[in-house]
């Protein structure tokens, strides 16, 4: 189980994150939402370790991810919010490289970025440079690299952007299967139709803070509410997006 | 210039700036992309150089005593200027390599804006023109007023001086524009006539062996400074083959000094001229008005190539990923391989110099000092090189794979980098070396300097290692740490001294076994003790992906300590 406690960022004196605790179990899918700048991705930085906390504690199986950061490291696959990746490299030298850097046997490595590389369609462009990937293609190197070396915990900041229908169901898919094999998955997304047919659980985030943090249906039932983006709309969209869409048009008009 | 600036249309004068912005990456020149102080700095390294020209032309035509060693001063001058300007302009052509065509973030960015084709092309060719024009300035700063006034006091006219100034200026403009609109020319065809993949993948090769040629044309070419020089068969081929003698030529008849049997030579420089003019020209227009839309057309994303991938392994896992990374990141990578190439400059420079020196004769030569100090100085500026390279990252945002994935101690990642900087600095080095010995002889003299060249190899990788926590091409920089300019003068005078004092030094001992034992043992014990430094201090060390600067205390400056000075405390005690 991930969990965190109190957990705070604060970037010079401003708080991204404001007492922050919840828990991902094993075996389900923990949605972890809220709109742009609310602290999502942060939160996920800080549970990698690329960032540290200003206070608080995360736990993975019961122990401090600080007491042992490489052995936790070992055990968490990560993909980012964005497609960063080396541009010079090909998406098989990259995905290599990764392997190399996590320690992974030569042989099984090699074998299984191959599977990877077919079943993700990359087969064919795995020896051309990252630099002409589109993004779907980056984002899929992206999946392969943080699931390869099967971590327990498995850390999923925007999985779908740019990523085309057929390849966003098998990673919809994907993300249930290894939630059914035990591994905790902390999904992050703004597709909130997405997220109601894969979490099972949900923690909504608006300006740093948790503001729900409970299963869908139970939040449903307890907001009244059809849908999860009906619940999201209340809980973390201020604006009125229609009185808002016309004053962009009239801004433009002018 | 600023005001030659003020004359293009708008479009023109911003798109000018952004494209002068990058004919030489300043970020990596680590400039904080100041265009007037970058530029301020090449030029003041070219008026130094040109300031020396002219200096020592002016000490040596006080040396001539006849007309034939006038002549010969005179032949040797020139063939040196017009040389030295085609090797300036060539560096220029190869470190600003594809910056006057358009690029696919050009096309991106400006094609869905009211911008005309023909305005990206003029001020592309305004901001080369900018630095190459400031490049035969500052290069011919000095040059070029005390060679015509050299020249033109031997001229039979009165307008001798008018005459020579005139040919002097013409022919550096002529020449140089030849070097750069040969590299335009074949930049432009070759991107005309492949598809977009390939010609991106040749490109990178073609720059890397216009490199070459620039510098063995350079260094390779013969010096023929008498007239019975020029007329001997075994000359005509360089005389025919070498642009800097068809130039010479040109400059000579536009001057009214040359000898009618050699009027060829400034024929060819103007054919040869006319030839790249047109070119260049032609290339850059069908560039622009067909290469453009086959940019967007044609994506950059190679298919993947059938056949066999080799990865070979350099020891543990981590070594190959950083080996393999770092020579992936230095070939492939245009700004880091420009930078390299500037130390790879130097490099080829002494090995073409130890080439033309070992096809000076056919017989076996004794070891000498030259030779000690080329292969030193090779050996120095390669390490440096590099190790100045593995400092500038090359994607910053991508570097979360490395922090993610740190799962060893920061000792092997150190160890790693010293791999690297072994595998792809001093090794291919000393094996240079080794080929260039060749011609020398006693064998066991060559065995003993390559023992000794290999571990001053090794002494400069560990001072390269000192202090560098951080993985090759990942760490980002503080701006204004790399100076070329203080390290081309630190290579060019400290190293210098230091290669010339290690050749007399090691020289007489190779021929003295007692020495020889002596200063192997004291560079091995200085290379050992390096090594056991730096594995000490790389065990408690923590890997760095950012250089933060030196905490400091800023002190506002409105009162003065010193005890003389009634301060505010003392006043208070007074009272």
């Amino acid at each position: 189980m991930l969990e965190l406690r109190g957990v705070y960022k604060h970037f010079s004196g401003i708080p991204a994150v404001d007492d922050v605790s919840f828990s991902a179990r094993a075996g389900e899918v923990t949605g972890y939402l809220g709109p742009n700048g609310s602290g999502k991705s942060t939160t996920m930085k800080m549970i990698t370790g690329l960032i540290e906390m200003t206070a608080g504690h995360i736990f993975f199986q019961g122990k401090p991810i600080q007491d042992d950061l490489i052995t936790y490291k070992r055990r968490m696959g990560y993909v980012p919010e964005e497609p960063y990746l080396y541009n010079h490299l090909s998406g098989a030298e990259y995905l290599m490289m990764v392997a190399q850097l996590r320690d992974l046997p030569e042989k099984q490595s090699s074998e299984c970025i191959d599977g990877l590389l077919r079943l993700l369609s990359l087969y064919d462009d795995r020896h051309a440079s990252i630099s002409g990937y589109s993004k779907g293609m980056r984002q899929k190197v992206l999946i392969a690299a943080a699931i390869m070396h099967n971590p327990e915990l498995v850390l999923l900041d925007e999985p779908f952007s740019g990523l085309d229908v057929g390849s966003a169901l098998v990673l919809r898919s994907l993300i249930q299967e290894l939630a059914a094999r035990g591994k905790v998955v902390l999904f992050s997304s703004h597709e909130l139709d997405t997220v109601e047919r894969v979490c099972s659980r949900v923690v909504i985030l608006h300006k740093g803070k948790i503001v729900a943090d409970d299963s869908i249906e139970r939040l449903r039932s307890l907001m009244e509410l059809p849908t999860l983006e009906a619940i999201f709309s209340q809980l973390a969209v201020e604006q009125d997006t229609a009185s808002m869409a016309r004053q962009i048009a009239d801004l433009i008009h002018a | 210039m600023r005001k030659l600036v003020e004359l293009l249309p708008l479009q023109v004068r911003i798109l000018y700036r952004q494209f002068l912005l990058r004919v030489v990456d300043l970020e990596a020149l680590s400039i904080q992309a100041d265009i007037p102080r970058f530029l301020g700095q090449f030029a003041s390294v070219l008026i130094f150089i040109s300031l020396i020209g002219a200096a020592g032309l002016l000490a040596g035509e006080t040396a001539t005593a006849t007309p034939e060693g006038y002549l010969s001063f005179v032949w040797r001058g020139e063939q040196a200027l017009i040389s030295g300007m085609m090797l300036v302009v060539g560096l220029v052509a190869v470190i600003s390599w594809d910056s006057t065509f358009p690029d696919r973030r050009d096309v991106m960015v400006l094609s869905p804006l009211p911008v005309a084709a023909h305005t990206i092309l003029l001020a592309k060719i305004a901001a080369s023109s900018a630095l190459l024009g400031l490049a035969v300035l500052t290069l011919n700063f000095a040059t070029g007023l005390a060679w015509p006034l050299l020249i033109g006091s031997h001229h039979s006219s009165i307008w001798g001086f008018f005459q020579s100034f005139a040919a002097y200026w013409f022919t550096m403009i002529a020449a140089s524009v030849f070097v750069y609109g040969s590299v335009l020319t074949v930049q432009g065809f070759t991107a005309l006539l492949l598809p977009r993949r390939m010609f991106l993948r040749l490109s990178a090769i073609l720059q890397i062996l216009a490199f070459a040629l620039v510098l063995g044309l350079y260094f390779l070419r013969p010096s023929i400074t008498t007239p019975t020089g020029m007329a001997m068969p075994e000359n005509q081929w360089a005389l025919a083959w070498s642009p800097s003698f068809w130039f010479f030529g040109l400059f000579n008849q536009l001057n009214g000094s040359i000898p009618l049997e050699f009027g060829w030579l400034a024929r060819r420089g103007w054919i040869a001229l006319g030839i790249v003019v047109l070119g260049a020209t032609a290339s850059l227009l069908l560039c622009y008005l067909r290469t453009m839309k086959k940019t967007v057309e044609e994506p950059d994303l190679v298919p993947g190539a059938r056949g066999w991938h080799w990865t070979p392994r350099f020891g543990s896992a981590l070594q190959t990923a950083i080996v393999l990374f770092s020579l992936r990141s230095l070939t492939r990578s245009r700004q880091h391989r420009v930078i390299f190439a500037f130390y790879l400059a130097g490099v080829l420079g002494f090995a073409l110099s130890c080439v033309r020196s070992a096809l000076s004769t056919t017989a076996h030569r004794p070891l000498n000092a030259d030779f000690l100090i080329a292969t030193f100085m090779m050996m120095t500026l390669a390490v440096a090189g590099l190790r100045s390279v593995f400092s500038l990252p090359i994607s910053l945002t991508a570097n979360w794979i490395w922090r993610l994935t740190q799962l060893r101690p920061s000792e092997k990642y150190v160890a790693a980098t010293r791999k690297s900087l072994l595998l792809l600095a001093v090794i291919p080095v000393w094996f240079i070396s080794a080929l260039l010995s060749l011609s020398f002889r006693p064998l066991h003299a060559i065995a003993a300097h390559l023992a000794v060249l290999a571990v001053v190899g090794w002494i400069f990788v560990e001072l390269s290692l000192i202090g560098l926590y951080k993985v090759p091409f990942t760490c980002s920089y503080l701006p204004g740490k790399v100076h070329v300019q203080v390290m081309l003068w630190v290579f060019l005078f400290l190293l210098l001294i230091l290669a010339m004092s290690t050749a007399e030094v090691e020289l007489p001992s190779l021929n003295n076994p007692t020495r020889y034992i002596c200063l192997m043992v004291v560079l091995g014990v200085g290379a050992l003790g390096l090594f056991a430094f730096n594995r000490h201090r790389a065990q408690s060390a923590v890997l760095y992906f950012e250089e933060l600067p030196p905490d400091v205390i800023t002190t506002l400056g409105l009162v003065a300590v010193r005890p003389s000075m009634p301060t505010i405390e003392n006043h208070i005690f007074r009272q």
